[in-house]
């Protein structure tokens, strides 16, 4: 499979802040690429080192094998979703979506004709002569997809795109996205800090911590098993047990991460006991806090099972390979 | 509702008497914002009065008068004022020479206002895009502070150097130049004896004079343009040059106009620059000047003052046509 995006040890410091530092990945033609971490982790600086806008303070970058150092954001075939759609307030839909073409010289009558196509493509057929400042978040944001894929564009970076989004609107555009990904084929590169959205568009996904990759993989690799413990708090509230712990529970005498949903609640042969804390009502299912000795786990009770009552004493019960060992630290 | 709660109820404040759901008025402010509060209206009415009764009573009254006035004339015998109804004062204006004088402001203000368009350009980007902390701090002291001494200060000090014994004359000797500025001054029209008697001169000090109020309301819209949407343009692979013409100066255009209202009208009305530097042909203002002073024609006085009011409207109209304000 070619590789679409290559970094290749790539830093970028300001001053004496490493926005990123050392990152080496490879994304590969046609995937679903998120970048996920939290604010200032350094995914939105990636973002903008493969388009362009940062240059980098070290490393390589290379874009369908071609290196792009010192190469200006207008001559990267690559294009972006703002995570302010950043649409042009003084043109119509139909010219803003048209625009990567009219910077080209492309004749008016096919750059509009291409525009509208592009507009069918995420269902605005209707709305080509309104003012972005006319249009709904989430309208706005599907012109602002129309317009970075007018140029087929080889990657589409998406810079939280979801962000600005009210829940309901977020998951069916979540739904569209992938499907838009999967029918043109294009790599998406795509920053988020919502672990839940990186998992579940995703085909790989990097978790960025302190300007470095904490892990690379699959959506189910980083969420069954987080390398650091770092990932295992960010991707989902996993529990995370010290190598005392884990040893005690018959694990490696390793720091382990133990999902919520994977301990059950249990009479008999429990490989812990605790009382429980604190109660959270999550529709699908409760998760219960119990505090144990050495700390508290989080159980995920799913729906239909006895829920225990605040302050109850529960015992808490697990199969040896639910816990999956951490590098330390 | 009680205000005096049962402490032994109320075990989260202990000692600190619990207040009711309502608080007392805290005297006579809390009862007049209550009014407002009830009545924003009121509140719009009280803010409004004065600067309205302003707005009315003095400036648009004192502007109807003035239009009143146009549509007088002047007895050519008496030189007293016929206050009838007519047009004739108006087609006064059209004599060649009044022609003259008219032409001679609008052209002098179209190009202060280009001038002022070009220079205040690159300054405001610099500000609004780049300046942060002392640079920002830096800006607006630079283009405030000639605001703050006399105008006439500054007209006399630029006669000094615009004068044929002034500094430019002799830095341009300086540097060899001289042949080059002999050769602007050899300009038709233009030109001139010395750049103090020359339309270049008045051209000059009226750039000085007004820039600043260009700069500041283009300095105010290009800040209003975010980051992200010039970097959008250049990322669906437009030029600088692209995005400067398709992006920036559209989004710009308001401030623009806001900044050319006040430099075109200020060059319009102004009768002090024109007198002290430039050639001794009269602009608007100083027509005005005179013929409601020396000569007592007020009714032509008042027609010519109409006239800056007229082209502002028609260049506001045309600018609205042409979309300028599209972008706010």
């Amino acid at each position: 499979m070619t590789t679409a995006v290559e970094f290749l040890n790539v830093s970028r410091h300001f001053g004496s802040i490493r926005a990123v530092d050392g990152v080496t990945l490879n994304i590969a033609e046609g995937t679903f690429f998120a970048m996920l971490g939290p604010s200032g982790s350094g995914k939105t600086t990636c973002l903008r080192l493969i388009s362009g806008f940062e240059q980098p303070t070290g490393g390589q970058i290379r874009i369908f094998g071609q290196d792009c150092i010192d190469v200006p954001p207008n001559r990267r075939n690559v294009n972006t979703v703002f995570q302010d759609y950043a649409l042009f307030p003084h043109m119509n839909v139909r010219d803003n979506v048209a625009y990567g073409l009219m910077v080209k010289g492309v004749d008016k009558r096919t750059r509009l004709s291409r525009a509208d196509e592009l507009l069918a493509l995420v269902k605005l057929d209707h709305h080509g002569s309104r003012k972005p400042g006319e249009l709904s978040g989430g309208q706005r944001q599907r012109v602002a997809l129309a317009r970075a894929l007018i140029n087929e564009p080889r990657v589409l970076l998406l810079d939280e795109p979801l962000g600005a989004l009210d829940l309901k609107l977020r998951e069916a555009m979540q739904d569209e996205l992938k499907a838009l990904q999967q029918r043109l084929g294009i790599t998406f590169v795509f920053v988020t800090h919502d672990q839940g959205e990186a998992l579940s568009m995703a085909d790989q996904v990097a978790v960025f911590s302190e300007g470095q990759i904490a892990q690379i993989g699959t959506p189910a690799e980083i969420y069954e098993k987080p390398r650091t413990r770092f990932v295992a708090d960010f991707v989902g509230s996993s529990n995370v047990l010290s190598a005392e712990m884990a040893a005690g529970f018959g694990g490696a005498a390793r720091p382990a991460s133990l999902r919520p949903e994977a301990v059950r609640i249990v009479e008999e042969g429990a490989c812990v006991r605790g009382r429980v804390q604190a109660l959270r009502y999550l529709g699908s299912g409760t998760r219960v806090i119990v505090a144990v000795p050495g700390g508290e786990l989080s159980v995920f009770v799913t729906k239909g099972l006895p829920v225990p009552a605040q302050g109850a004493e529960v015992g808490l019960n697990w199969d040896a390979q639910a816990m999956h060992p951490m590098e330390q630290g | 509702m009680t205000l005096a709660a049962d402490p032994a109820r109320d075990p989260g404040h202990d000692g600190v008497q619990p207040s009711g759901a309502i608080l007392p008025a805290r005297g006579l402010g809390d009862r007049v914002s209550a009014v407002f509060w009830r009545h924003p209206n009121v509140l719009l009415a009280t803010l409004l009065a004065l600067p309205l009764l302003w707005l009315v009573v003095v400036y648009l009254g004192s502007l109807a008068a003035l239009l009143m006035q146009s549509f007088y004339s002047i007895d050519e015998f008496s030189g007293q004022i016929r206050r009838e109804f007519t047009l004739s004062t108006y087609a006064e204006l059209l004599r060649p020479a009044n022609m003259d004088i008219i032409i001679r402001t609008v052209a002098m203000s179209a190009a202060v206002t280009l001038g002022a368009v070009v220079i205040a350009f690159p300054i405001a980007y610099f500000a609004a895009r780049y300046a942060r902390g002392h640079w920002k701090a830096l800006f607006y002291l630079g283009v405030m502070l000639p605001l703050w001494s006399s105008y006439l200060v500054k007209v006399y000090a630029w006669k000094l150097i615009l004068a044929r014994e002034g500094i430019i004359t002799w830095a341009t000797d300086g540097i060899g130049a001289s042949a080059v500025l002999n050769g602007i001054l050899a300009l038709p029209v233009i030109g001139g004896n010395s750049l103090s008697t020359s339309y270049i001169g008045t051209w000059l000090v009226f750039l000085y004079v007004w820039l600043p109020y260009m700069i500041l309301p283009m300095q105010a819209a290009l800040e209003r343009v975010p980051q992200s949407m010039l970097e959008a343009s250049a990322d669906l692979g437009a030029s600088r040059w692209q995005t400067m013409q398709t992006v920036v100066f559209p989004l710009a255009l308001p401030g623009i106009i806001a900044g050319s209202i006040f430099t075109f009208s200020l060059t319009m009305g102004d009768y002090i620059i024109p007198q002290i530097v430039g050639s001794s042909r009269r602009f608007i203002g100083q027509a005005v000047y005179q013929l409601q002073g020396t000569a007592g024609n007020i009714p032509l006085a008042a027609a010519f003052a109409v006239i800056p009011i007229v082209i502002m409207l028609i260049y506001l109209t045309v600018a609205r046509r042409k979309g300028a304000f599209d972008a706010l």
